[in-house]
């Protein structure tokens, strides 16, 4: 249940004389918060489980995020920050990495967190249950705890991205005493996680809640400030956005809210509303497109495409204003982007006269060509954008086919390679060589999700995402990253629409939501309710 | 006929319910005549309440026109509803009759894959089947025709169960006519006009269930249709009621005007029959 | 039902028929099971390739891993084989999705269900059969013509549009209902204050989806009552003077209901299906919900698990109007 009435008053007593706090820094205040009160927050769709080494769905992590610590959590502007590790080092040939952990640190049943933990998550764990941590850390020569609190990772090679792999989505440590030895998929701690983080698991009811509570042994003296967390599972969009207005949930994130609805909240005075906290997920909203056959092979008709669609409209009807129009592969938003690069405006006309140029000429039903465009299905927003997408290209000839099907479909049409158009929008994960090389290069174009399966190809994009990859010298980095995406733009197998933005929408009393660039993924820690 | 049709006339309800049919049906056909152009496509700002900018029945999100939608909608329903009814009736029939005539292991055999069709709840297998063969016109006419026909099975194989033993049909047989030829010129005639009856409601159901389907995500993409409108439209409803409204009034109206068309027919057809 | 022999004879004569019916629906029960497998694995889409997408990444060790791991590699008859042999032991598989046994899972949100589907079930037989008698007996007057043209509409209106109509009306517009939800979350409530609380929501979506067969089942008795008062024996008990209330509800109550109870025992079958949509609307943590989740998820065994148990549930409603039809029907309990 909410804060009640009597609650509620008794936080208003208690915080009266320190109102003005509010007028201090963020999250490095000293003083000020009030103890107690409990969140609720919306989740949305219910997670499968609740550990996030073994699930990567979004909700999973929300959740875990309160139950787990990371050794490290990111900025705004994605520098590290410390977590469970308090410091760091990186030697000069950038290839040994040095962690000194928290002290004092327990996990939820009493056992010492040590840094013999951290080396079981990556090098046993993780491989097992997260291709993408596996793939990071498969760089690694070594991971090994000279101490207790020390924890050393040895890479073979350098690897520029890897001070951004220590968020909690990538590497939760897990308690070795629980898992070692154990179907690590099937382990009952999965629903019922015992964890180090500000708060403790107290109660799953399915479809219902997810209770979290105040963890009373937390390394960090007084906090977290909350009494507890509980979750509610609202499986309609429409009644997610009641459930905020009437005040039984004080928080709501992502799209757990249909944009329209969260645009028109944003303005209701009771309501906070901030599109920050998505720097390190940073997605771009894309049409991408299987440039192995004709016509799509052809250059001149991609770029048809993308003189087609009007990116304003999309984000400014589809996506209600949440977003920023995208140049390139790289979002504005995270590191090393360039907007130097070709510009593709609005134009039926150009777009016309390139398939003109190419000699695709409309048949007796004015149609040039015709592509399939299976829609992702996750709900009313991508459903839109097909629509939308469609009709756009069906201004110049080009007519579209709608496929819906379940997830499974979709994944399985997409991985096989089944699809001219795709639209989509996959996390940044805070660096490129980690979220954004891995769609263009050529050693990555596989049978399965979220890998090159446009079947793009250009050895001077292989290059440059490799040299970028290995060199550590941000300002050379930053140089080559900018060569990649002119290249990129120029060859366009993908139409890059808009730079999502997601609103995390608030009860106004609640203070410090949002203080990372992995936003309410955060511990929740500092958070607090003003009186 | 005549007397029938007479007979129709003085209902009231009948006759609420034809002119409400004939104004749908007139919509369907006239759709591209009514509202040219492609009734996907942005015509007006988003969001524009009925009766502003010449637009009846407002715009959607994407400034699509809810009147053009509803109009050219009218089509995809009444073409799933027909369709689908008509299949379920020809497999429901086939199978009634046989069942009804032949009685016996056929007759209990039939029935028990009918019994297993009416086993598992309707509409969950129709959400099933449109998920697996993916969602089109073609297949989500299928799906409902297959949760459609057991009830016309059924139903036929009273009829012919009880025909099949009147005097005439005896007199029939003994004058050498084949199974085949008794089945379709002595007993179906006789016992088409409740199956009429059941299929002019079952329309009812069929758009019902199409409307269901697409208010769940499992309609057809690439067509305009009620269903899909009110899905699409529900989250919204209270910025925009008039998104869900108008179309949830056209299922409402078209379903109405079918159930009272049906039943005035069958008060018209079978007056001592009871209804099923 | 007044003496104790009357009652003897009853059991007597109903036990034979339930236990053939109960044969009967052991043996639909398997052919559903058999049906549903194929039906389910005929679908195009790959669940480890779901699996492997939620992990954010994937690679083809990691995939085949999931394939072995939930017996996805298998030949689909091992599978079937398998899948049969564990229903008859109540082992309906483990849920990939979810991660747990399926029989757990589908145990956990049958209860939901059964509140739901139960409660509407009832509101639209008392419902229907209060407005129905009411309507047939004041035949052609004025709450005859209300409760028909109502019915009417109500029977038109997609369930779905209902249900957010009224949610606007009493949760959003007058409050006096809540919009979602099976119970308020963290009020730690117990016995009279808990159940007094879940009936506050449980009454919008249980009367949305009973509205419809309310309507349904108030035009099939207003149908009846008039179709049973031309009947010869109510003319003859009328003319012998019986009194109007005993008439009514001696002779043609029981025989007008006969109708009305088939058609609930058929409908109970698209009563459990109308719970997708409600479930969905109102965030009611039932069977229905789960359905439609794992049909997007492909989830196989929680489907084939759901299926099964929701064909048995339909099957037990089955039986209890039968044996309803049985008690309600003259001429059968003389048999």
């Amino acid at each position: 249940m909410m804060v009640t009435k009597r609650q509620f008053n008794k936080l208003l007593l208690s915080a009266g004389a320190i109102c003005f706090a509010d007028l201090s820094f963020g999250s490095t205040r000293a003083y000020g918060q009030t103890r107690g009160g409990t969140l609720n927050a919306v989740l949305q769709p219910e997670p499968p489980m609740l550990n996030i080494a073994v699930n990567q769905q979004t909700p999973t992590q929300t959740i875990a995020g309160k139950i787990f610590l990371s050794l490290l959590t990111y900025d705004f502007d994605l520098k590290p920050l410390p977590s469970l590790a308090k410091s760091w080092s990186i030697s000069a040939d950038g290839k040994t990495y040095t962690f000194k952990l928290e002290q004092n640190v327990k996990w939820h049943d009493g056992q010492p967190l040590t840094a013999d933990d951290v080396v079981y998550t990556v090098t046993e764990f993780l491989p097992v249950t997260n291709p993408r941590a596996k793939a990071i850390f498969a760089r690694c020569e070594s991971v090994t705890a000279p101490d207790p609190h020390t924890v050393v990772f040895k890479l073979k090679q350098p690897f520029a991205a890897f001070l951004g792999a220590f968020d909690i989505a990538t590497l939760p440590v897990m308690p070795k005493h629980i898992y070692a030895g154990t179907d690590l998929q099937k382990n009952p701690a999965n629903f019922k996680p015992i964890g180090s983080g500000p708060y403790k698991f107290k109660e799953w009811v399915r479809g219902s809640h997810i209770h979290l509570v105040r963890n009373e042994d937390y390394f960090k003296p007084g906090k977290p400030y909350l009494d507890a967390i509980i979750y509610r599972i609202v499986p309609d969009g429409a009644s997610r956005a009641v459930a905020i207005e009437e005040g039984q949930v004080q928080l709501t994130q992502w799209t757990d809210l249909e944009l329209f609805d969260a645009q028109r909240l944003a303005k209701n005075p009771k309501f906070v509303m901030t599109t920050k906290g998505y720097e390190y997920f940073a997605p771009i909203m894309y049409l991408e497109m299987n440039v192995r056959s004709a016509p799509l092979n052809d250059k001149r008709f991609r770029y048809a495409i993308s003189h087609a669609i009007d990116r304003e409209f999309v984000r400014d009807k589809i996506l209600y204003g949440f977003g920023k129009v995208a140049t390139g592969p790289i979002s504005s938003k995270t590191r090393f982007y360039d907007g130097n690069v070709r510009k593709f405006d609005y134009s039926i006309a150009k777009a016309t006269a390139l398939l003109d140029e190419m000699g695709l000429k409309p048949d007796s039903e004015g149609v040039r060509a015709r592509l399939k465009l299976p829609v992702a299905p996750y709900g009313e927003m991508p459903a839109r954008a097909c629509e939308y997408i469609r009709q756009s290209l069906a201004k110049i000839g080009i007519a579209v086919t709608l496929e819906t099907s379940d997830a499974a479909g979709w994944a399985q049409k997409i991985a096989n390679w089944d699809y001219d158009l795709n639209l989509t929008w996959p996390f940044q994960y805070g660096d490129p060589a980690i979220g954004v090389t891995r769609l263009y290069v050529s050693s990555n174009i596989h049978k399965v999700l979220f890998s090159n399966t446009i079947g793009y190809s250009n050895p001077e994009v292989d290059r440059l995402a490799d040299a970028a990859a290995a060199e550590m010298d941000e300002g050379k980095r930053q140089a080559l990253y900018s060569q990649m995406q002119k290249i990129l733009v120029e060859d366009s197998p993908i139409a890059w629409l808009v730079e999502m933005e997601f609103p995390t929408i608030y009860d106004k009393r609640l203070q410090n939501v949002v203080t990372t660039g992995i936003g309410i993924h955060e511990s929740f820690d500092e958070v607090y309710f003003k009186g | 006929m005549k007397p029938a049709l007479l007979a129709f006339l003085r209902r009231p309800s009948g006759v609420i319910g034809l002119v409400i049919l004939v104004f749908v049906v007139g919509a369907a056909l006239f759709a591209s005549a009514i509202y040219p152009g492609n009734p996907w496509d942005t015509v007006a700002t988003p969001f524009t309440p009925p009766g502003t900018d010449g637009l009846l029945m407002g715009s959607d999100s994407l400034g699509r026109d809810v009147a053009a939608g509803v109009v050219h909608g009218a089509r995809i329903s009444l073409l799933i509803g027909v369709t689908s009814t008509f299949m379920a009736l020809v497999v429901g029939v086939l199978v009634g009759a046989i069942a009804g005539y032949s009685g016996g292991r056929t007759s209990s055999l039939l029935m028990g894959v009918t019994e297993l069709f009416q086993s598992i709840p309707a509409f969950i297998l129709a959400i099933l089947l449109v998920a697996i063969l993916t969602p089109s016109v073609a297949t989500i006419t299928f799906a409902i025709a297959i949760v459609s026909w057991p009830q016309v099975a059924r139903l036929t194989r009273g009829e012919f169960l009880s025909l099949k033993e009147r005097e005439y049909v005896q007199a029939a047989r003994c004058l050498g006519e084949s199974p085949v030829s008794l089945m379709v010129r002595y007993i179906l005639p006789n016992a088409l006009s409740p199956v009429v009856v059941a299929g002019s409601l079952s329309i009812a159901t069929a758009i019902l269930i199409e409307s269901a389907l697409s208010f769940m995500g499992l309609g057809d993409p690439n067509m305009m249709s009620w269903g899909y409108m009110v899905g699409t439209a529900r989250t919204m409803i209270r910025q925009a009621w008039w998104m869900s409204f108008f179309p949830g009034l056209a299922i409402l109206l078209t379903v109405l005007a079918i159930n009272l068309v049906g039943e005035s027919l069958n008060d018209v057809l079978n007056p001592r029959i009871s209804r099923q | 039902m007044t003496n104790w022999s009357d009652k003897t004879l009853l059991s007597v004569a109903m036990l034979k028929p339930v236990l053939a019916r109960v044969a009967k629906m052991v043996g639909v029960i398997i052919a559903v099971a058999i049906f549903n497998f194929f039906l389910v694995h005929a679908a195009p889409g790959d669940p480890a390739l779901v699996i492997a997408g939620q992990a954010g990444a994937t690679d083809e060790a990691y995939m085949a891993r999931v394939r072995a791991a939930y017996g996805l590699d298998q030949p689909l008859t091992t599978q079937l084989t398998g899948y049969l042999r564990k229903v008859v032991t109540l082992d309906l598989g483990y849920s990939y999705r979810q991660q747990r046994p399926v029989a757990e899972v589908i145990a956990e949100r049958l209860g939901p269900t059964i509140l739901l589907t139960g409660t509407a079930f009832i509101i639209s037989l008392v419902g229907g059969i209060v407005l129905g008698g009411l309507a047939g007996v004041r035949a052609g007057k004025f709450s005859d013509t209300v409760i028909t043209v109502l019915s009417l509409v109500v029977y038109a209106t997609p369930v779905f549009w209902l249900g957010i109509m009224l949610v606007l009306l009493f949760a959003v517009q007058l409050e006096w209902l809540p919009p979602f939800g099976y119970q308020t979350v963290g009020a730690d409530l117990a016995g009279w204050a808990l159940w007094l609380d879940r009936g506050r929501y449980l009454l919008l979506p249980a009367a949305t989806l009973g509205l419809l067969y309310l309507a349904i089942y108030a035009r099939l008795m207003r149908a009846s009552i008039i179709e049973v008062s031309h009947q010869d024996f109510v003319k003859t008990a009328r003319a012998k003077g019986a009194g109007r209330s005993r008439v009514l509800w001696r002779h043609m109550l029981r025989n007008a209901l006969l109708p009305v109870v088939t058609m609930a025992g058929v409908q109970a079958g698209t009563l459990i299906g109308g719970s997708v949509v409600i479930e969905t609307i109102f965030a009611w943590p039932g069977l229905g919900r789960l359905t439609y989740e794992a049909v997007l998820q492909r989830d196989y065994q929680l489907l084939l698990g759901i299926f099964l148990v929701m064909s048995i549930v339909v099957a037990i409603f089955n039986l209890v109007t039968d044996l309803l039809y049985r008690v309600v029907d003259p001429r059968i309990r003389s048999v």
